[in-house]
């Protein structure tokens, strides 16, 4: 009999540390994509621009920190507010588009964000990115506020469980975001905001003939998703410990869609299930010790994301939460 | 009930009010094209209007400007009083004046009785602010709106199918919905393009009574665009008819069938 | 009938913009006869002579891609966002005859041609076409073609690595005429480029094939009823689309190099172009893709280098507010 051509390792269900890396990132991405769900999903707009959001809310916080000496849990809501002021103007002109001019337009300003924050140097580090200043021999770092809270919670944990995962406080506030965005919007929907979007989602001309001011919900369904989508640029952020260019390429977006469509259309706990399920699929192949290089591991999991994408578009559009009469993709 | 087969022959019942739709001069032009060029017609409150036409004479262009759908080029639309010619969409019909589609606009992948409760005007719970501020109030109107939708689809024998996603509705069904939404609306003029279009006798009829009810009833004003001429002159005070995006009549029903200029406009092949 | 007191009529404001609206060629004409008056007057005929030549070779590359994007997005109303990955798909099989195996880069070019164009017709026949049939909308087909983007992305990562390549091409010598510097892969590229361009522009103006495409971009289910084989049509679209992204991809490697992120990274520039000649209009995309790239080129003037691809994504966010449908498209409001 031949051998195996690859071993799995036990190791691999066992190295927590791993694994609370593997789901702070899920539940990053679960945070941007449920503003993506209510734009996309129950909103009707194609929006491409959520990796922005998520630039211009983690600059705009660790600039207002570094820059302005404001404490970190000040910056942070100026960052939301920002962020959804920016929304908002991409919005008023944008959101007359058609859908796939909105989506062009929205990746476009996205990368215009992720441009100027690599080349306005003096404002954003360039390419090396935002993290500490040196400033008469004191180190200023943009999450030096965390890292006391996050210790603090160490601290408190380490009572129960010796030796607690240093990602553990992270991982349970983006979870808990997580849980309480579902919930909000879950709620949100059943309301009669709620039902005037999904009107607007499947034909704004009919909404507009029943009073309905659609250009107004349109924006503010950006707003929200512009919020969340600053929310996960601050994890993400507090996560690597730096804000570099490179973080918010398009990629980002097309995985948060990828999550997007697993999950399923109109389904906001679909999102959640569905950023994990990707996530360990990608990253936990990483310890699926195969005859290859890096280089060819890092683009097989490219590989994986686009063959779930194609065959979930070509068998089943719907994702696993999502439902078929919902569906609005074909137009 | 829903069932009344009223024979209906519309006689010119007197107008309950005055002038609540004035239509002058409206151009609408697409680059070349003059898709309305000076349309003028008065609607009176309370009455039911047809707006007849060749193909191509601008009937549903002109909805399109009076509602809002369309920008017009030059002119005027005042309802009642008010100028609305160049004032958005929902804005119109939020003061009273809603229209149907020529192709029903049901809402399919929502559930009947939320198309419903959609339309309903003055919902607080339809901006963002009152679901945090005002939880009560959105949730009392909810329950009425819910309450008056109900009625509604039982009068228009649709409440079996309340929870049913539109889109699985009948073609005729769904004109029911559309007509049943438009007036959960509440409005005081209802324009139609073509109510009649591709449904059956039967269910024409249930329309049309309904229609007549509601003028009866409650002074509603209706504007319906039809190709269907034993409805028109039947069901109709008023007729007005368009070429070319002019009007070029104007008048009861047996008057303008008679006019030169009528006969002229369908024989004689306008486009 | 009462005339009514309150009438709406064009003011001298509007109708100014109305004439706007209805001549925006003559528009951009000027806009841009302005700006380069303006350049000259700033720096110099000679800088500004030079930058417009550098703007050529980047147009060249734009045009190409934009054109071959713009009848796939015309004719099958497809979002293709894989489309910059055929670039990079190009630049490779390039790669691999002009490089591994040694042979000029001529004969790279015509193989990366071929191959990318089979590529898009392979694609067209296993996926497109089966999803056109099955009512798929536009949601759905743009994030096939994400997925799909990724697929080819990874697979030429899968083979070539990371690591960035060149082909075999002349970075040294460079040609002057008219007191204007153009190093010899430039002009290669430029009149490539230009020669292929026009021989496209004239087959779409002037064929059979050329006019059956533009019916189809215009109406697809008319021109299946006015008798015309829709399905031979959109096949030789895909054969363009995928030729000349091939083309521009291999132009755009023997200009600076060869990385696995060398098409995406032209994708919105490309799209730029597309959505400024006017969805669907080949020709519109040609001048597009000129015109961007000698814009992009001007802006090095006036402000720093690094700074040139921001200013091409202003410039489409620009056009997308003010006037989405191109300047050479129909007047709709889309």
């Amino acid at each position: 009999m031949t051998e195996l051509p690859l071993a799995f390792t036990l190791e691999a269900f066992t190295d927590f540390g791993f694994w609370s890396g593997v789901l702070v990132i899920a539940g990053i991405y679960a945070v941007v994509t449920l503003g993506l769900q209510l734009n996309v999903g129950y909103t009707g707009l194609v929006n491409f621009g959520q990796a922005g959001f998520m630039a211009v809310g983690a600059y705009t916080m660790a600039i207002l920190v570094l820059e302005t000496g404001l404490s970190l849990w000040l910056a942070m809501p100026l960052a939301v507010a920002a962020t959804m002021a920016f929304g908002v103007i991409i919005g008023l002109p944008a959101l007359r588009l058609r859908a796939d001019y909105f989506a062009i337009v929205t990746l476009a300003t996205a990368e215009v964000v992720r441009l100027a924050a690599q080349n306005a140097r003096d404002l954003t580090g360039g390419n090396k990115g935002l993290y500490c200043n040196f400033e008469g021999g004191e180190q200023v770092c943009f999450d030096d506020s965390w890292r006391s809270v996050s210790d603090s919670i160490l601290g408190f944990i380490e009572n129960f469980w010796s030796d607690p995962e240093s990602l553990l406080p992270l991982l349970l506030v983006v979870w808990a975001t997580v849980a309480i965005g579902t919930v909000a919007l879950g709620y949100i929907q059943r309301t009669p905001w709620g039902r005037v979007l999904r009107a607007v989602r499947e034909d704004e001309d009919a909404a507009r003939a029943l009073g309905k001011n659609t250009l107004l919900y349109k924006i503010q369904s950006l707003a929200i998703s512009a919020v969340l989508g600053a929310l996960a640029g601050f994890f993400l952020a507090l996560f690597l410990a730096t804000i570099t260019p490179d973080d918010y390429e398009p990629i980002v977006t097309f995985f948060a869609f990828g999550v997007l469509v697993l999950g399923g259309l109109a389904s906001y706990r679909g999102v959640a299930i569905g950023a994990v399920i990707l996530w360990t699929l990608l990253e936990g192949t990483r310890y699926v010790e195969l005859p290859i290089s890096e280089e060819k591991a890092a683009a097989l999991r490219f590989a994986i994301v686009g063959v779930v994408l194609i065959g979930l578009m070509a068998f089943r559009p719907q994702g696993i939460f999502g439902k078929r009469e919902e569906m609005v993709l074909g137009d | 009930m829903a069932t009344e087969a009223t024979d209906t022959v519309a006689s010119p019942a007197p107008s309950t009010g005055g002038v609540l739709l004035d239509v002058s001069d409206v151009v609408k032009r697409f680059g070349g094209i003059h898709a309305v060029d000076g349309a003028s017609f008065e609607i009176s409150e309370g009455s039911i209007s047809a707006l007849i036409g060749p193909n191509g004479a601008g009937k549903t262009t002109l909805f399109h400007v009076i509602t809002g759908f369309q920008r017009g080029d030059r002119g005027s639309v005042r309802f009642a009083g008010e100028e609305v010619l160049r004032m958005p969409a929902y804005a119109i019909a939020r003061r009273g004046m809603v229209r149907t589609f020529q192709i029903t606009k049901a809402l399919a992948a929502m559930p009947v009785i939320d198309n419903m409760m959609l339309a309903a005007p003055d919902q607080p719970g339809e901006r963002f602010r009152n679901l945090l501020f005002r939880p009560r109030a959105v949730r009392s109107r909810e329950g009425q709106v819910r309450e008056r939708a109900a009625e509604l689809l039982e009068v228009f024998g649709l409440s079996d199918l309340s929870d049913a996603y539109a889109g699985t509705l009948s073609g005729g069904q769904r004109k029911l919905l559309e007509l049943a939404r438009a007036l959960m609306a509440e409005p005081r003029l209802l324009l139609l393009d073509e109510p009649m279009a591709g449904i059956n006798p039967t269910l024409g009829r249930r329309l049309l009574d309904h229609m007549q009810r509601l003028r009866r009833e409650r002074g509603m004003t209706f504007l319906f665009i039809e190709h269907d001429m034993e409805v028109v002159m039947n069901h109709s005070d008023r007729v007005i008819v368009m070429a070319e995006g002019r009007v070029i009549a104007d008048g009861e029903p047996h008057r303008v069938r008679e006019d030169p200029a009528v006969i002229d406009a369908y024989l004689g092949g306008s486009a | 009938m009462e005339a009514s007191t309150a009438r709406v009529e064009s003011s001298p404001g509007e109708s100014l913009r109305e004439a706007a609206r209805e001549r925006p060629a003559a528009v951009a004409f000027g806009v841009i006869a302005l700006m380069v008056l303006a350049l000259i007057a700033a720096k110099g005929v000679h800088d500004v002579a030079q930058a417009s030549l550098n703007g050529l070779t980047l147009g060249v590359i734009y045009a190409l891609g934009a054109v071959g994007l713009t009848l796939v997005y015309g004719i099958l109303k497809l979002v293709n966002f894989a489309h910059g990955d055929f670039l990079t798909f190009g630049a490779y099989m390039a790669y691999m005859v002009n490089v591994t195996w040694g042979m000029p880069l001529f004969a790279g070019i015509f193989v990366a041609m071929a191959a990318t164009a089979v590529l898009g017709l392979f694609l067209e026949r296993a996926m497109w076409r089966p999803m056109r049939s099955r009512g798929a909308g536009f949601l759905q087909l743009l994030l096939m073609a994400i997925g799909l983007a990724f697929i080819i992305r990874s697979t030429i990562q899968w083979f070539w690595g990371t690591e960035i390549r060149t082909l075999d091409v002349n970075v040294v010598d460079s040609a002057t005429f008219l007191g204007l510097r153009i190093g010899e892969t430039e002009l290669m590229v430029v009149l490539v480029g230009l020669v292929v361009l026009v021989v496209t522009g004239l087959v779409v103006r002037f064929s059979l094939l050329g006019k059956q495409m533009r019916a189809l971009s215009d109406d697809l289910a008319l021109a299946e009823t006015a008798g015309i084989d829709t399905r031979r049509v959109i096949l030789y679209t895909w054969i363009f689309s995928g030729a000349l992204a091939g083309l521009a991809g291999v132009l755009s490697g023997a200009l600076t190099n060869l990385r696995p992120e060398l098409g995406f990274e032209l994708l919105l520039p490309i799209f730029a172009a597309v959505i400024l000649g006017g969805i669907g209009n080949p020709f519109g995309a040609l001048v597009g893709g000129l015109v961007l790239g000698v814009v992009i080129e001007w802006s090095t003037l006036v402000i720093e280098p690094r700074w040139k691809v921001t200013v091409g994504f202003v410039a489409l966010i620009i056009a997308l507010v003010i006037r989405p449908q191109g300047i050479f498209g129909k007047a709709r409001a889309p």
